[in-house]
């Protein structure tokens, strides 16, 4: 098993070198996003004298700067892969393999994140140079961002990994992507630091599994949190990590009983 | 002319098939109303906390925010189709068919392809913008409505000399797919008033990228922001533009033909 | 074109340093096609004939030497030129993968500026010929292979073409297929008078097809004439197979024993020592039967690829 992983994740380290340029191209058009934030809060936060929300320019800027990161890191195999898998056919060889195919994505992905960190360090030098944020991180806040950082993909990963299983029940999904999509947009600290919510959404959130892919990791690296919001942060992702495992292990034998019956 | 009666062949054919597909409409629908709550959404927090933003209203956002959902719309239905097709028409040698037919390659690549059901944005990027206009001013006059029009129709294309001379890159640098999110990332910006952003991005945002002729310059028509110098600057970067696309066309066609430039 | 080894420190290197090689895709061909006629160009993989028909078609300039189609220079894409030329790439469509083929049609029709009587005269000349009655008003998407073929053809010709350049029109059909197309391609052929260049690798599309025919390799030119002197030029031997009552006799004096079948040998003899040497089988052994056959085409040609590329410096 760990050969396979080592294999499968060398393998991909070496594929998504060689597609380089699709991936800065990836990686440039994602930061518009985050940059589009930053500044429109940056803007508002120095016409409010100087911070909203508990941020001040520089904070916007750390905070969304570390964005790009978490973002790279949390991005996983959508759920509109299972579409394209199911049409091609070629699903029904990968089923006799006596292993599970989420090993294969997981050490796929793993192995691209390697990638993406390297190539994120000159994107973040950057955008550092032109923003100049306001960073002052502690220790135990930089471990606990290290951690978090694959807790937050691993939360996403399984998630979105039974997400797409539905395109085993329906081909019409886009629109309960999407919505998903959004809910988590609204609700995960991508749009704004949660901060900046109403309370019943700060709240709402807490319940739901979105922050902790990516607002929780952003904000422990920002050092905003006690050690013991980053233990309890950290604790959760655990939680949401095996709630995914779980689901993706149950809809996974639904999804093969119902595709071994309908076929391709 | 005639480029315009084989533009208009392939538009009419191109609807007409893909409006059979009528679940696709509410599909875009759902899509398109999902977009509009989220930007919707982040307005109003950045309401929660400011009355203004850079010196735009409340309402002048929104109105900005329909003029974005519309050019999106109108670049999702007509020009990304097409510059979708040219990619992947490089990629895999089908190009060699538009390049043997008696029609101008340029143009028969910019027309063939038209997504019908994206039209549903341009809607309703109007219907929020005549909202939001209504809310700031109590009528249109016919000035202003002109210079909406020609500012949007330039930005337009602008926005198609864009495209199409990144597209063109492709008979360089085969592998392209990625210029699509590059765009799409981009062009988000256009949300808010370029004014918003600092100096060197404003500057990438207008020549580089030029989502502020796309969307601030006719948003500032219509808010009565709009000088008449913008305007012909405006005209003037998209003749020029729009020669150099063509350059930038022809220079590609030669490459992708070997010959020896 | 690029080069990399295989390996992670060379993709790194690769990152540092880009390797290409320059090929000469077409070294020295030259030729000249009369109205009408039928050639077809032959060759392995990677010969170069497709390069040469896209010469021809306009698609590739070519880095010395003169090309002139129906009195125009192709790579000048001039309007007049297009209008009288079509192009058809086996595994390439052109038409619009979710339309209905009827709607390709009239977006060639717009697209060429055809009159709309005659459009739909051809077009519908075109649907009989083919047998696409049932198949126009149907997704592209949705026919078969062979089916899509067929349209392609259709689509390609509604612009009455006076040249066809077909490249690899029949690759990946089944042989009731091919069959089927060649067919209409040579009706078409004499029906309009349209000169067909088509490039293949199926020696049966050039046996069916064409009475000339350019044989291409490592981008070299190596024949060009009538297929049945093709043999005489690269395969100048004769096959004779014979059925001797002793099934054990040796037969090694009379020439090569290239196989044994059911007691039958067969021999292979220069062609001139052919009749000669079955002579002097029918004289000396007891012979039930005796053939004397031309190569099969099919080993002409795998004879011909299989020559070694000219020697030449690697720039």
């Amino acid at each position: 098993m760990l050969d396979l992983y080592r294999g499968s994740m060398r393998l991909s380290i070496l594929e998504n070198f060689q597609y380089r340029v699709a991936n800065y191209f990836y990686m440039i058009g994602m930061i518009a996003e985050p940059v589009i934030y930053l500044v429109v809060w940056s803007t508002v936060a120095r016409a409010q004298g100087g911070s909203v929300g508990g941020y001040t320019p520089g904070e916007f800027a750390a905070y969304y700067i570390v964005w790009t990161l978490v973002r790279n890191m949390n991005i996983v195999l959508t759920p509109y892969a299972w579409e394209f898998r199911i049409q091609r056919g070629r699903l029904s060889g990968e089923l006799m393999r006596p292993v599970h195919p989420a090993h294969f994505d997981l050490a796929f992905f793993v192995g691209w994140k390697f990638v993406v960190i390297i190539m994120w360090l000159p994107i973040a030098a950057l955008l550092i140079l032109f923003f100049q944020p306001t960073l002052d991180p502690t220790p135990g806040g930089a471990i606990g961002f290290f951690i978090a950082l694959w807790g937050g993909f691993l939360v996403r990963f399984f998630l979105l990994w039974a997400l797409g299983l539905i395109t085993f029940w329906t081909t019409r999904v886009s629109a309960l992507f999407e919505l998903y999509f959004t809910v988590e947009l609204l609700f995960s600290g991508r749009l704004v630091p949660l901060s900046l919510m109403p309370g019943w959404a700060q709240q709402l959130a807490g319940w739901l599994p979105f922050k902790w892919a990516f607002g929780f990791p952003i904000e422990t690296a920002l050092g905003r949190l006690t050690s013991q919001e980053i233990v309890t942060g950290l604790g959760m992702q655990a939680v949401w990590t095996l709630a995914g495992l779980a689901i993706v292990s149950v809809v996974w034998r639904a999804a093969i009983r119902r595709f071994s019956a309908v076929g391709n | 002319m005639s480029l315009i009666r084989l533009a208009w062949a392939f538009f009419r054919i191109g609807a007409m098939n893909d409006l059979q597909y009528r679940v696709n409409f509410f599909v875009q629908v759902f899509q398109s109303g999902l977009a509009l709550a989220t930007g919707l959404v982040g307005l109003s927090l950045v309401f929660d906390h400011t009355s203004t933003l850079g010196g735009w209203t409340r309402y002048e956002l929104l109105a900005v925010m329909g003029v974005h959902i519309l050019m999106g719309g109108l670049i999702r239905t007509a020009i990304q189709p097409n510059m979708e097709r040219l990619m992947a028409d490089v990629q895999e040698g089908t190009l060699d068919y538009a390049l043997t037919k008696p029609a101008d390659s340029q143009t028969l690549v910019s027309v063939r392809e038209v997504r019908i059901w994206q039209s549903v944005d341009i809607v309703m990027g109007s219907i929020i913008l005549i909202f939001a206009v209504a809310q700031i001013q109590t009528g249109v006059g016919i000035g202003q409505a002109l210079a909406f029009a020609s500012a949007l129709l330039l930005g337009a294309l602008m926005i198609y000399c864009f495209w199409l001379m990144l597209t063109t890159g492709a008979f360089w640098v085969i592998r392209m797919e990625n210029i699509i999110e590059l765009f799409q990332g981009v062009y988000q910006a256009g949300r808010w008033p370029v004014g918003v952003y600092p100096d060197w991005l404003r500057t990438g945002l207008t020549f580089l990228v030029p989502v502020a002729f796309a969307v601030t310059v006719p948003a500032e028509a219509v808010t009565s922001r709009l000088t008449p110098n913008t305007l012909l600057g405006a005209a003037l970067l998209a003749a020029l533009l729009m020669a150099l696309t063509r350059f930038v066309w022809r220079r590609g066609l030669r490459r992708y033909s070997g010959a020896s430039a | 074109m690029p080069e990399r080894e295989p390996g992670l420190k060379a993709a790194i290197r690769s990152l540092v340093r880009r390797k290409t090689r320059e090929i000469k895709a077409v070294d020295r061909i030259s030729f000249d096609v009369a109205p009408g006629e039928v050639v077809g160009f032959l060759g392995p993989n990677g010969a170069g004939k497709t390069t040469t028909l896209k010469m021809l078609s306009g698609l590739l300039y070519p880095t010395s030497g003169q090309v002139r189609v129906l009195g125009h220079i192709p790579s000048r894409r001039e309007r007049g030129f297009l209008q009288q030329i079509t192009l058809v790439m086996g595994n390439r469509n052109q038409l619009s993968w979710d339309l209905p083929a009827l709607d390709s049609f009239e977006l060639n029709r717009a697209v060429y500026r055809i009159p709309p009587v005659d459009f739909r005269r051809t077009r519908d000349e075109l649907i009989d010929l083919l047998d696409l009655t049932d198949l126009v008003r149907k997704p592209v998407r949705n026919l078969s292979l062979g089916e899509r073929m067929k349209t392609e053809f259709a689509g390609a010709l509604l612009h009455r073409p006076r040249v066809l350049f077909l490249d690899e029109p029949t690759i990946g059909l089944d042989v009731t297929m091919q069959r089927r197309l060649r067919a209409f391609v040579a009706e078409y052929n004499r029906r309009t008078g349209a000169t067909v260049l088509l490039t293949s690798h199926y020696m049966a599309d050039v046996v069916a097809l064409c009475k000339r025919v350019i044989v291409i390799h490592h981008g070299h030119m190596l024949y060009d004439g009538d297929l049945s002197g093709l043999s005489d030029q690269f395969a100048a031997y004769k096959t004779i197979g014979v059925t001797l009552e002793d099934a054990s006799a040796s037969l090694d004096a009379y020439g090569e024993v290239v196989g044994r079948e059911d007691g039958k040998v067969m021999l292979r003899v220069p062609k001139t020592e052919s009749s000669r040497v079955a002579a002097r089988l029918l004289n000396d052994l007891t012979v039930n039967d005796l053939t004397i056959e031309d190569p099969p085409i099919e080993d002409v040609i795998e004879r011909v690829f299989a020559q070694e590329a000219p020697k030449e410096d690697a720039s």
